[in-house]
């Protein structure tokens, strides 16, 4: 097995936006190849397409043939969409991984990409309640917001978590998020504008919850070895974990603590021989406040049940004891489903590289995780990346 | 520039909800093996599969059990009563053919050992706590399919 560096990334601006999937794609695709020296599409030999659900969104099947096309890529080792709800880009990444790992593609791309506005908020919402368990949860419209309403629910019932204190996870995002060019949402709010702001399905208000977005992101994968040819500044995928317990609301492992995300965790640190105390940045999954909030807990950064007092004490900030979600996060940037963790991928590059606003700078980090949740958060899924090949 | 003919084409001016996005399955047998779960439900009755080999409870009911792969598999019944265990309200977003119900509520409700998603009728967010009695309802849909639901017990 090789080890794998990243060596460029690309993406579209996140947000409403007036242009089509395909045209998401390109715009992403073109930012992409210009982010790289002495490589083309042409180069490219196998590509792994990000999209949770274009059938729904986009009216459109097969589509890792069709972004190929777009982006002057011809596929000749591996090809293939990758499929995980909102795992679906980070599921492209581990693909193009392996792949470049055996020796099976020498250089891979792994590209998100979703389109989620539509003239029908209602149809949006009908597709992504196709996530949960259709015919015993979403039936019951436990689509994304009543499931991590009732998360949210239990872990203020076990734990004593607070409304003011997931308004400051959205205060933190917010914040980082109106320096992030790329971002959805470039707007500070405040813990009042939060707890005032309209109630989606309570606990949750809408400034507890990510918008839904428009958006497109890729990387391009080559073994280590090969990526000073490409760049000066390239990234190094040094570990991963990933963890799945039941799918239905019944079997899942519990709700208010994930444990699957605690197994993930521990499974990221072994394979990249680090410890919760060496990462720097850590762009997780806040498609909620509350997840933040459980997203502390679950990789170590506190104890369980603390999460509300940890963003209290300000810590999850950049010069805190992790900087978590500088980009922004997804509250921020928004949740482009197959595009996310890829975009929060290509953050920590940029970080990296020392290419994002001072203000939202993590100086001298040295290892960012990604972390990505789908479903009812039975999923979790973690990449390491390092700056330093180790 | 020379003219190119103009012809106006009709579509049909409103397309009923397709059967993709009708949430409610096809219960009989023709369409699943779990036939007997609708069955007993237009009968009163809400019931799951138990497995005879391990005697796991098994949520949702299935063909064959996932801890042991038998297929020797039996009904049983769940009785009418649960604990609300959470539970939120609907008041943004919800998908198509639940619109008009909006505000409504949803929840998880405890049936000894199992956590089943349900809708909680009768009830504004405001009246429900964790740990309240909630009460087995059955719901017709207009082409006699059934499903489940749940109302706060008025005794409390």
């Amino acid at each position: 097995m090789k080890q794998v560096a990243i060596v460029a990334g690309g993406e579209a601006k996140a947000g409403r936006r007036a242009a089509s999937w395909r045209d998401l794609v390109q715009e992403a695709g073109k930012a992409l190849f210009e982010d790289v020296d002495n490589l083309s599409p042409k180069d490219v030999d196998s590509i792994f397409v990000g999209a949770a659900q274009p059938e729904r969104f986009a009216f459109l099947s097969y589509v890792a043939p069709l972004v190929a096309e777009y982006i002057g890529v011809t596929p000749r080792k591996v090809i293939a969409r990758t499929e995980l709800a909102c795992v679906s880009g980070q599921a492209a990444i581990r693909y193009a991984w392996n792949c470049v790992a055996t020796g099976m593609s020498d250089i891979a791309v792994a590209i998100g990409v979703e389109k989620m506005y539509q003239p029908d908020m209602a149809e949006a919402q009908t597709t992504m309640t196709c996530v949960l368990d259709r015919e015993w949860d979403g039936i019951n419209c436990f689509s994304a917001p009543p499931i991590f309403a009732v998360t949210a629910q239990r872990h203020m019932y076990e734990f004593g978590t607070t409304e003011e204190q997931m308004a400051l996870v959205s205060v933190k995002n917010h914040h980082y998020s109106s320096l992030n060019p790329i971002a959805h949402l470039r707007k500070e709010v405040t813990v009042e504008a939060v707890l005032k702001s309209p109630v989606v399905a309570p606990p949750l208000k809408l400034f507890d919850c990510c918008p839904m977005t428009d958006g497109s992101a890729g990387v391009i994968l080559v073994r280590a070895e090969d990526a000073k040819k490409y760049t000066d500044t390239p990234m190094y995928l040094i570990g991963s974990g990933q963890y799945a317990i039941g799918n239905v609301i019944n079997n899942l492992a519990s709700l208010a603590e994930w444990v699957p995300l605690k197994l993930a965790a521990k499974e990221a640190w072994r394979t990249a021989k680090i410890t919760k105390d060496d990462v720097d940045i850590a762009e997780v999954h806040d498609c909620f406040t509350i997840s933040e909030i459980m997203e502390y807990e679950g990789l170590g950064f506190c104890e369980t049940g603390k999460g509300g007092q940890f963003i209290e004490d300000g810590e999850p900030y950049i010069g805190g004891k992790v900087a978590v979600n500088p980009s922004g996060g997804i509250m921020g940037c928004g949740h482009p489903l197959g595009a996310t963790s890829i975009y929060h991928t290509f953050e920590i590059l940029k970080q990296f590289r020392g290419d994002v606003d001072k203000g939202r700078y993590v100086e001298g980090a040295e290892i960012g995780i990604q972390h990505s949740l789908s479903g009812a958060a039975n999923l979790h899924s973690i990449l390491v990346c390092s700056r330093e090949l180790r | 520039m020379s003219m190119v003919k103009f012809e106006k084409i009709k579509r049909p001016e409103k397309i009923g909800l397709p059967f993709m996005l009708d949430f409610y399955p096809l219960q009989d047998e023709k369409n699943t093996r779990i036939s007997q779960f609708f069955k007993s439900l237009k009968e009163g009755h809400l019931t799951t599969t138990k497995c005879k080999e391990c005697g796991k409870v098994l949520w949702p009911p299935r063909i064959m059990c996932p801890e042991c792969l038998s297929e020797s598999l039996e009904w049983v019944d769940l009785g009418v009563e649960g604990e609300l265990y959470a539970f939120t309200e609907i008041r943004l977003g919800a998908p198509l053919g639940f619109v008009e119900d909006v505000p409504f509520c949803v929840g998880i409700v405890k049936i000894g050992s199992l956590l089943i998603s349900a809708r909680i009728d009768d009830a504004k967010y405001e009246d429900l706590k964790i740990g309240d009695k909630v009460n087995l309802k059955i719901v017709e849909l207009p082409d006699s399919r059934v499903f489940y639901r749940f109302s706060k017990d008025k005794e409390q």
